[in-house]
């Protein structure tokens, strides 16, 4: 990972970008950064990203011009009809799935692991959900079955923003007490605050843990 | 009279086939592998066998995940509760073009005892709007078989109907191609276009009216690709066309002969399917009678029409 942008240089960059296209999902992806550049960081070749919250593309285009797979103008390109599409599509960089429509990422998470150990290859797959995404019932259809294969190589992280898009999450659709809705599916669960060290440090810390899914709930601090 | 195999039966027994001949091949279930067979593949390749539950969207998505890892997933459940995940098929399989079989079984009225909430007549319509994926419906046993193993072996995702048990005995030995439609007897006032087991009884049909009508038969078992080139061909031949399907009339088989038709070579197209939601019934062929789909009833209409 380049040291060369801090996080505030990064959204900066972020706001820059967004600035002529009505500050699209801007919020939902400045808290995403941290998330993505830890993930990033920690991504091993054979490791896979989903970013089941395909709206934070902007987050991750910002990310990958930082690693040097998007140019400027790409970034200036952002949304316009021969440019970087508004939502993550297959065919980007480190992009397996497309997304958009939510609640699909984990279950296509799911599918990649068991095959992986039909295969024989060890690899983790990071799934990016947010946490309005988690109304959708497909998502707990797939913690089952993460869960129920026990498929101990999915890591997935929770963008705990607090906010969706009609307010906050609690008032639209209440999430909590979420940790233990997760840990009452099977998971193990990590609550820790949204930051790139933070988060770094804790996906080093949950590959010890075997035979369960992981779940990390990463709060955002205003 | 024909014999009567089993749609299930055969999609099961050519399960273990395929999984012989491609060890890529996976299985998914949404709890329902004795009712769709899928437990004979079970059987032979546990370890290739994922029991997903009772959750169709999650079904497919995971689906989506094998595909994208290298395996050529098939999931199948009944037709109308795997359209519960259709906007998982259009926004994953459909959009990112992925190697996804779907086999949706107990289609149309053949799953008769359970009614209306277990019956599917509007599948092909929702599966024929998508980009990329393939729409296939195999008329008897012998075509299921033949035509299971080539989406199999064809890349791209696919979505085959079938129906419950009732396969009336269409093809001998026949080499059926995907994407090409059967013509199955030859006519020249009326041409009966069916899919799915409506193709024995437009043979039926057929067979009732001769002497009175001369009435060729052609098995459209690919609805997509539609066989566009055969379509004109019997068109230019015939003075009415009339579908046949166990599907709702509109966005079905009908739909996309009449599309073609009033585009390309303007006639008079009658179009026989369902407009309704089915119910419960003992038997499957007295139910067919009440929604106007027994080989009397077919029969009676193009009379009528003629």
């Amino acid at each position: 990972m380049s040291e060369s942008l801090s996080s505030l240089q990064l959204n900066e960059k972020l706001k820059r970008m967004l600035s002529n296209v009505n500050n699209f999902h801007l919020n939902s992806s400045i808290t995403c950064l941290e998330i993505l550049k830890a993930v990033l960081a920690r991504k091993r070749e054979e490791d896979v990203i989903i970013l089941s919250k395909g709206h934070s593309a902007p987050a991750f285009y910002v990310l990958l011009s930082e690693l040097g797979f998007l140019s400027e103008e790409d970034l200036e390109s952002f949304a316009d009809l021969e440019g970087l599409p508004s939502h993550t599509i297959k065919g980007l960089p480190f992009i397996e799935v497309s997304s958009g429509s939510l609640g699909q990422g984990l279950s296509v998470a799911n599918g990649i692991a068991l095959a992986s150990r039909l295969q024989g290859k060890k690899r983790s797959i990071y799934v990016i959900l947010g946490d309005g995404e988690l109304d959708e019932g497909q998502i707990w259809e797939a913690a089952m079955t993460s869960s129920h294969y026990k498929l101990d190589n999915i890591i997935a992280i929770i963008d705990r923003n607090f906010k969706q898009l009609s307010g906050e999450t609690e008032e639209t659709m209440r999430k909590e007490p979420l940790a233990d809705k997760w840990k009452a599916f099977g998971w193990e669960v990590f609550e820790i605050e949204n930051k790139a060290e933070k988060l770094l440090e804790t996906l080093f810390k949950l590959d010890k843990v075997k035979g369960k899914p992981k779940v990390i709930i990463a709060e955002w601090k205003t | 009279m024909a014999t009567v195999k089993s749609f299930r039966e055969i999609f099961g027994k050519t399960l273990v086939e395929i999984g012989k001949e491609n060890e890529d091949v996976v299985l998914l279930d949404a709890d329902v592998k004795s009712s769709t067979k899928t437990v004979y593949f079970e059987r032979v390749f546990p370890n290739r066998f994922f029991q997903i539950g009772i959750s169709e969207q999650d079904l497919i998505s995971t689906a989506a995940g094998f595909a994208i890892a290298g395996k050529i997933p098939i999931a199948s459940a009944f037709a109308v509760f795997m359209m519960r995940a259709w906007e998982q098929i259009r926004n994953t399989i459909a959009r990112d073009n992925l190697n996804v079989k779907l086999v949706a079984t107990h289609s149309g009225f053949s799953d008769f005892m359970d009614g209306s909430s277990h019956q599917s007549f509007e599948d092909i319509a929702l599966m024929r709007v998508l980009p990329n994926i393939g729409v296939v419906v195999p008329a008897d046993g012998y075509s299921t078989k033949a035509l299971l193993k080539q989406i199999v072996e064809k890349e791209g995702p696919f979505y085959m109907r079938l129906g419950r048990d009732y396969a009336k005995k269409v093809y001998e030995d026949e080499e059926l191609k995907l994407g090409k439609a059967e013509i199955l007897r030859e006519g020249e006032d009326v041409f009966l276009i069916a899919c799915g087991f409506m193709v024995s009884a437009a043979l039926e049909v057929a067979e009732k009216l001769k002497g009175k009508l001369s009435i060729g038969v052609a098995d459209f078992h690919t609805i997509k690709p539609f066989d566009e080139k055969n379509l004109l061909k019997i068109a230019k031949k015939s003075n009415l066309i009339v579908t046949l399907e166990e599907h709702s009339i509109y966005g079905g088989l009908g739909s996309a002969v009449a599309e073609i038709l009033s585009e390309k070579m303007p006639m008079r197209v009658l179009r026989i399917g369902t407009t309704d939601f089915g119910r419960s019934s003992r038997d499957y062929l007295s139910l067919l009678d009440v929604y106007g789909l027994s080989v009397d009833k077919i029969t009676k209409r193009i009379l009528e029409v003629v």
